[in-house]
């Protein structure tokens, strides 16, 4: 029990559990795709769909959880020094990384999104959709693994290739002495890791060496008045057409304008999509603008936390034909009045979050 | 000025801005922020409808969430007026202020004419729509768009008084 507390409160534990989801999982996602495109099945390609959607909520909440995890290795006072072995510079590499493979992931995420809504709308799913998420996730896999490999040498500095270039030099040394005694001059004993690994971490300048792409887009947020108040603006124009497919939606589930079918109430879920498509990427900015803000606040957590509900709620919406039993003038069964409570339940608990930020969070 | 400090300095008025309490200040804005997603998103989307997105989707039903509508408009007439009166002087002086209100005067008269003009009639769904619909449609999503960012702005432009 105080374990799952830890890991679920230190979000270094979170990082490392949640990052395995958008690398391996990810990758099981790909090999459903591949293997439903070339069978033709339509329940593997709405499976492998479904899976990139989810993967790509959660790769989100990774890539908050691993600002969080830095921040928390780092500390709150900018003296705090980093665990040694820990190299700023490799955190910062990792970063930038998860920063391209996010996008790519939450892009990815997005059209899937689109093609399991396309398969279920009136008209057919057009050709370029599946060619599109082809390209898309393939990125995205590739993106994903770059972070994961750069990931690596956060925690494990010595598989860093610079590291192992100067071990390797240490052993050709150590080789040439043994074959021809006295050809080499301070030629050293033996070669331990540790040595190529203090050698690395001491000639990198702290925090200079590697110029931080997140941080330069962050720069460039802060940077501008006009930009956080535009973003802002957008960023309610975008919770404006979310919250209106949620409540439409979700109240003719519940017995509001009864006449209207299912059919017709779906058309309105890509302008809701639209609006959360908006605020992701908003969000993301005033993130990487001043993570401090964010990755260190318990209202941001529970904001993440309600987010992928909302996620797995949609999903629902996705891949359940129960809803579909609702034509016009007939009431929704039971599971898709469930599911319409928790849509409004979970969409005003987001909307609580992020008002909350700064007032019960430490944003602003 | 006179006027606009003495409402300022009403008990409420510095409840709202200075006791701390979640319910004044943040929860008065949270009530603001969920009043304009329900009255804008749902005017939005039947904007949309009417411009031609959702085909699928018949119109007259949608009247049915008009009382919610205005239902959020007025807990953001009355949230806003409380959140004015914490603020009244700086607020009230600020052009960006009249502005808003400028586009919501005209948003609400255009939301008054969709709804007597467009929905009036109850084969809306059957027959074209009248010539002006997709001009006040338009004018509709023009003018809340305006309203928020107006409203937004309200933080950084003019005498900022740091609500």
């Amino acid at each position: 029990m105080d374990t799952l507390r830890e890991i679920l409160t230190n979000t270094s534990h979170l990082h490392l559990l949640l990052n395995h989801i958008p690398t391996t999982a990810f990758l099981v996602a790909l090999v459903v795709f591949v293997v439903a495109l070339v069978n033709r099945s339509e329940t593997l390609t709405k499976t492998s769909l479904a899976l990139f959607f989810m993967i790509a909520a959660i790769a989100i909440a990774t890539y908050a959880s691993g600002s969080a995890a830095e921040a928390w290795l780092r500390g709150t006072s900018p003296t705090t020094e980093l665990p040694a072995n820990v190299l700023s510079d490799a955190i910062h590499e990792h970063e930038d990384a998860a920063l391209w493979g996010t996008m790519l992931m939450a892009l990815t995420g997005f059209f899937s999104w689109l093609a399991l809504w396309q398969g279920r709308s009136v008209r057919k799913r057009p050709s370029w959709t599946l060619p599109l998420i082809t390209v898309l996730s393939l990125l995205s896999f590739v993106a994903m693994s770059r972070t994961a490999y750069l990931g690596g040498h956060i925690d494990h500095v010595e598989i860093r290739p610079d590291v192992v270039a100067r071990h390797k030099a240490c052993l050709d040394l150590v080789d040439a002495e043994t074959k021809h005694p006295g050809s080499v001059s301070n030629a050293p004993a033996n070669c331990p890791w540790q040595t190529a690994v203090d050698e690395v971490v001491g000639s990198q300048a702290p925090e200079t060496a590697y110029k931080s792409q997140a941080r330069a887009l962050g720069d460039f947020v802060i940077g501008h008045t006009w930009m956080w108040p535009t973003l802002e603006t957008l960023h309610f124009v975008g919770l404006s057409l979310l919250f209106t497919a949620v409540l439409i939606v979700n109240l003719r589930l519940l017995g509001m304008m009864k006449v209207v079918p299912y059919s017709a109430v779906y058309q309105l879920l890509p302008i809701g999509m639209l609006g959360f498509a908006i605020n992701l990427v908003t969000g993301m900015l005033f993130f990487v603008g001043i993570p401090s803000q964010y990755n260190a606040n318990p209202v941001f957590y529970w904001k993440m936390v309600f987010v992928l509900l909302a996620g797995l709620n949609v999903t629902y919406f996705m891949l359940v034909d129960d809803t579909w039993t609702a034509t016009a003038g007939v009431a929704a069964p039971v599971g898709p009045r469930i599911a319409a409570a928790s849509a409004i339940f979970i969409w005003v608990a987001v909307l609580y979050c992020g008002h909350m930020l700064p007032f019960i969070g430490n944003a602003f | 000025m006179a006027f606009l400090q003495t409402i300022e300095n009403l008990g409420f008025s510095q409840w709202v801005k200075q006791s701390g309490s979640l319910w004044a200040f943040p929860g008065i804005l949270l009530a603001h922020t969920y009043g304009m997603a329900v009255l804008v998103g749902i005017i939005a989307a039947i904007d949309l409808r009417i411009l031609g997105l959702m085909p699928a989707l018949p119109l007259a039903p949608l009247q049915k969430f008009f009382p919610l509508v205005w239902i959020a408009f007025w807990v953001n007439a009355i949230t806003g007026t409380m959140l004015l009166a914490a603020d009244a002087t700086t607020k009230l002086t600020n052009p960006d202020f009249g502005i808003k209100m400028a586009f919501i005067i005209v948003a609400v008269i255009t939301q008054r004419l969709i709804q007597t003009r467009i929905f009036s009639d109850p084969e809306i769904d059957r027959r074209p729509f009248p010539s002006n619909a997709k001009m006040l449609a338009v004018m509709s999503l023009v003018c809340w768009l305006g309203a928020i960012t107006a409203g937004r702005l309200l933080a950084y432009v003019g005498n900022p008084s740091g609500l």
